[in-house]
């Protein structure tokens, strides 16, 4: 019966040379958002398809932030924060660490690969390591393909 | 069961008794006379505690607790949400046969008053299952099911570890008001919220028309919670390890979980 | 201080699921499901989880109302009611019985709308009685007591867990009907094929089987193409249509030119999906069809009702378990208010009016002489009421105002009324254009009982007080009753009302407070010692055979034209109840749905360059409304839809009162609109 089943949504797409990850990058407002920066005034060639959102500690990244841009189909989730014992808020990314280690394990059991999120530790000097982290990040999700929610909801 | 009101000192029980044919909740006071009192219906009684409370004043009360309640009054107390020194536990051991649906690993309540303990559930075949598939099938496993969701919010309204008084599943930036499903974040978030706090009383899952298997995806995440932090949820001391960071005691894993 | 929970009956839809609602301090705080109720087993929808969120609104009336001039003012009980019987006596002495129409409500108890209908027959003399079943399931009403001799759902909700085969159309039921939809879903996951038809996406048709978007208003179309497929690849139940059957070689005859290829030319269904469809169906070993408003608001709704019927028949899915035709109902007691006799051809009990020695029986059980003939239906009851035969109406928990096709119509109507009463519980459309408005008691603040749409007697349990000096409607009715000098109106309690039902209705016969208390029985009850019944017409129909009705597929009174190019269909969403006076005054639940929207499909959005939440113009011959676009892919191109919960945006200013000629029902479902960009 199943050939008759008009409801089998595919949810490939089109894969191969044309995809263009989409990836979303949180930046902490203190080190890595100028590491950002840095890597772009310092013309460092970094791939083109990520967009970043500044928030002031990286644990203001709430794991429902990412789940949102999963949701409406992204490919990727970068966040970026301060290194171990550097944060501003003196223990901001501790509390970041735990929680994307937990969200990686949940978005697993849901059936997303855990590497289409990341974190990173990059200071405000680090533009060389943002940029070479986008290099990798982006290779790593053109690896993994397009997002299985498509274009999202 | 009047030991609630002799040896617990208690001004209130509440428990479950036979009603128009039906088990009730019910909320009796000392000297009320108690009817057809039932252990046999699992209503989940920390969230129902958690919703009469505040308008009991000072009242001691006693409620029935199995194992799963217990914990949760201890998540609740923990938070400051009741004050344990009001509140008085009669334990009640759960049967095989509701220990077998819950697949529960944890029946036993530290005081039994009634029923006995019999052995947890080694497995939970549901979760086992979902171990084993592969990353692609859980993904279609769970797209399948969450696709029946119907938004009714049972899994929030009954769960006894759900207490935030503003919720971002009503939140329209996070689960937009596009009518049903509401997709796979509304799960998700849900899931993460509780994280620290699920003490499987499977409440959820026997809450869905839909029967998503809820209770499941809870025991999945508890057990990466136990392994990343070794924390498990449900006692009174411990501090969830989310809202923990480097003062205090460090926890294990903090240094190479990222 | 304590805190109580109190075991009642949902009063949304129709699946009638029981729940307690929490009482702290005389006020209603919160739902808990009740695991052991045989209906919902623990489980509640969105709406039945916020059913206490609107008992305590501020916006509830709490005295009753007089109109002085422009304004409704404050007045006491005694002068409101003396008011309303003196307006009714004189319209009576001048103009006659039948000037009075009376409008019970789906939303009342048995024992309200039993007092309803006998004010209307015994105290002011006249069959003008009926309710808004008229614009939901006459047409069901009517079309089962034809084709099986009983007008109500075969089946019962927990049967549907059991079936091999659903087919459901015209039922959005994951939404309208959570609770029966959950058992779908649990159908689906022991292997039961469901097939879905419907103009529109619903979150059933996304998982279903098969899922056929008919063209709205093509119905019969496809459903005698259905059973075209079963006859000619002999695939239907030969034993069945000997014997319990008449008709069939008509019927034989007539689905001949409903091959595959017309019906999909028709319906613009494919051929091949009908063909599996039909092939599913009728394989099946238990297949149940399910329908609601899709199938009922056309104004070949009666037909339509009767063709499902022969679907059944031929496929012999009548008379076991988890068989049948199941129309669901939408209200929590449209089926009550019907069986009490709140129809105006129908005595309690769905006993004729026009049978004498009917008539008989209840003149002498009412101490009276009553009227030989059938009354007003609601449709009508407007119409007459515009052209200046009805000039009085006493309004029970209805919103026509929100409620009836091609609402511009019906406010002219009322405003040529000499007289209105209206009996609500929130000042509601039609609530401000009364002379009288009496408040009213809501479910959770009387005692009484409400028919599911499975035929279960639910109770409902008074948890709180009413607000204010309101009164529950069955002691305003008998009030009204006494004071128009009727002595049939002594009653001290719901129960007793039940009494005197049972007593009248055989179908009740065998109804008790003290029973129903704990049981959950199901008419037809004839009798104490009865079980109640939860499979109709095993063994045999009521009326013999069944009969095979003879129907051809009409186009839709209304069609497109390039002026109006869009075909429009209403219907609700899961989070809003019909008029919306409670919902929407239910924070969560207006939180989830909180404006008024059209869907409509992305190919027209773009031809028509509208954007996802764009605010959109939609008009129709009566009128038009502006409302927000949700441009979705869930629909047929060609086709939009509409919410009628949205008093700002009233989807009935748009629909067409055109009438199905037997039951009288309005084709909400079909009408021509526009949409253009506001």
């Amino acid at each position: 019966m199943s050939s008759a089943t008009p409801n089998a949504q595919s949810q490939e797409k089109a894969e191969g040379d044309d995809f263009e990850p989409k990836i979303i990058v949180f930046c902490c407002n203190w080190c890595s958002y100028a590491g950002a920066d840095l890597a772009g005034v310092s013309r460092l060639q970094m791939p083109p398809h990520f967009r970043v959102i500044r928030v002031m500690c990286s644990a203001r990244v709430d794991p429902e932030f990412v789940l949102r841009a999963f949701q409406k189909g992204v490919d990727g989730v970068l966040v970026a924060g301060c290194h171990p014992a550097d944060c501003h808020y003196i223990g901001g990314n501790y509390r970041t660490r735990r929680r994307i280690a937990l969200l990686r394990m949940l978005i697993q059991q849901f059936g997303f690969d855990p590497d289409r999120l990341r974190l990173e530790w990059i200071s405000a000097g680090e533009g060389e390591k943002f940029q070479k982290t986008m290099v990798s990040f982006t290779k790593t999700i053109e690896e993994i393909g397009p997002s299985p929610m498509g274009g999202g909801d | 069961m009047r030991i609630a009101f002799e040896e617990m000192k208690a001004d209130r029980l509440l428990t479950a008794r036979t009603e128009h044919g039906n088990v009730a909740p019910v909320l009796l006071a000392r000297g009320d006379e108690p009817g057809e009192l039932r252990t046999d219906v699992p209503y989940q009684m920390a969230n129902i505690l958690l919703r009469v409370v505040p308008y009991l004043g000072s009242d001691k009360i006693a409620v029935v607790a199995r194992r799963c309640d217990e914990k949760a009054i201890a998540e609740m107390s923990k938070r400051g949400l009741l004050d344990s020194g009001k509140i008085s536990l009669i334990g009640l051991a759960c049967d095989a046969e509701q220990v077998s649906e819950c697949r529960c690993s944890d029946p036993c309540p530290s005081k039994v008053h009634i029923g006995e303990c019999v052995k947890a559930s080694p497995t939970d075949k549901v979760v086992e299952d979902l171990l084993a598939k592969s990353i692609s099938e859980r993904l279609e496993f769970w797209t399948a099911q969450f696709r029946k969701c119907n938004k009714c919010f049972g899994c929030t309204s009954n769960c006894p570890v759900c207490f935030c008084d503003e919720c971002l599943l009503e939140e329209k930036t996070f689960t937009p008001e596009k009518g049903i499903p509401p997709g796979f974040a509304f799960h998700l978030i849900r899931s993460i919220h509780l994280a620290d706090k699920c003490v499987e009383c499977g409440e959820c899952e026997r809450a869905c028309p839909a029967d998503i298997p809820l209770l499941a995806l809870r025991k999945m995440v508890n057990r990466d919670v136990k392994e990343l932090f070794g924390f498990v949820s449900g006692d009174g001391e411990t501090t969830s390890p989310l809202l923990t960071t480097l003062d205090g005691d460090s926890m294990e894993g903090d240094n190479d979980v990222c | 201080m304590s805190v109580k929970h109190v075991l009642t009956t949902c009063p949304y839809c129709g699946t009638g699921c029981n729940l307690f609602l929490t009482v702290a301090d005389g006020r209603a705080v919160g739902v808990i499901p009740c695991k052991t109720d045989e209906t919902s087993q623990g489980q509640l929808c969105i709406k039945g989880y916020n059913a206490h969120a609107f008992v305590h609104h501020p916006d509830r009336l709490t005295h009753p109302l007089i109109r002085k001039g422009e304004q409704l003012t404050q007045a006491g009980w005694d002068e409101a009611l003396q008011k309303t019987v003196d307006e009714i006596k004189r319209l009576v002495a001048e103009h006659g019985p039948d000037s009075i129409m009376v409008l019970a409500s789906a939303k009342c108890t048995n024992e309200e709308n039993y007092i309803f209908q006998k004010l209307a027959r015994a105290a002011i003399g006249t069959n003008n009685i009926d309710h808004c079943a008229r614009l939901c399931h006459a047409s069901t009403v009517a079309g089962l007591l034809q084709s099986f001799g009983s007008g109500a759902m075969t089946n019962t909700i927990p049967e549907f867990e059991d079936a091999d085969c659903l087919l459901v159309t015209g039922s959005n039921t994951l939404e309208a009907h959570p609770l029966i939809g959950a058992r779908m879903l649990k159908a689906m996951e022991k292997g039961a094929k469901v097939i879905v038809v419907d103009p529109r996406d619903t979150p059933l048709s996304r998982i279903a089987t098969i899922s056929m978007r008919q063209k709205p208003g093509t119905d019969v179309a496809w459903i005698n193409g259905m059973i075209n497929v079963i006859i000619s690849e002999d695939l239907y139940d030969h034993d069945f249509v000997a014997e319990r059957t008449s008709g069939f070689e008509e019927l034989r005859e007539l689905v001949k030119s409903y091959t595959p290829e017309r019906v999909e030319e028709i319906s613009g269904v494919p051929k091949q999906h009908l063909v599996d469809a039909a092939r599913i169906y009728a394989t099946a070993d238990k297949a149940m069809i399910a329908y609601a408003m899709g199938i009922t608001q056309h104004s070949n709704g009666t037909n339509l009702v009767r063709t499902l019927a022969n679907l059944a028949m031929v496929t012999g899915n009548v008379g076991k378990e988890s068989t049948g035709v199941n129309p669901l109902r939408g209200q929590c007691n449209v089926q009550g208010a019907c069986d009490a006799g709140a129809l105006p051809n129908l005595y309690p009990g769905y006993q004729g009016v026009e049978d004498a020695e009917v008539r008989a029986k209840f003149e002498k059980a009412w101490n009276g002489e009553l009227q030989a003939h059938k009354g007003m239906t609601l449709t009508c009851a407007f119409n007459q009421a515009f052209t200046g035969e009805v000039k009085g109406m006493v309004i029970f928990g209805e919103n026509p105002m929100m409620s009836d096709p091609d609402i511009g119509h019906i406010e002219a109507a009322i405003q040529k009324l000499e007289f209105l009463a209206v009996i609500d519980i929130f000042p509601t459309e039609t609530a401000k254009l009364a002379d009288v408005v009496l408040p009213a008691a809501c479910y959770a603040e009387k005692d009484g009982t409400f028919t599911s749409t499975d035929r279960a007697i639910r109770v409902v349990r008074k948890a709180v007080d009413p607000p204010g000096e309101a009164r529950p409607d069955w002691r305003i009715a008998c009030e009204l009753g006494r004071m128009l000098g009727n002595d049939g109106f002594e009653f001290d309690s719901p129960a007793d009302i039940m009494n005197e039902l049972a007593a009248v209705a055989p179908i009740y016969g065998g109804i008790d407070y003290e029973r129903i208390d704990r049981e959950n029985v199901r008419w037809p009850c004839p009798s104490k010692d009865h079980p109640g019944t939860k499979v109709l017409h095993a063994g045999s129909f009521k009326i013999g055979k069944g009969v095979f009705a003879i129907v051809e597929h009409t186009p839709p009174m209304e069609e497109t034209d390039e002026d109006f190019p869009f075909i429009l269909t209403t219907g609700r969403n899961l989070f809003h109840f019909h008029t919306g006076s409670m919902t929407r005054r239910s924070v969560k639940l207006q939180r989830e749905s909180p404006e008024p929207y059209v869907e409509i499909c992305s190919e027209d959005a773009r031809q028509l360059d509208v954007l996802e939440g764009q605010s959109v113009r939609v008009s129709s011959r009566r009128g038009s409304i502006t409302l927000a676009a949700r441009v979705t892919d869930w629909i047929r191109p060609g086709t939009i839809f509409i919410p009628f919960h949205y008093a700002e945006a009233a989807a009935n200013r748009l629909t067409n009162n055109a009438l199905d000629p037997i039951a009288q029902i309005p084709e909400f479902k079909v009408c021509a609109a526009s949409v253009e960009k506001a």
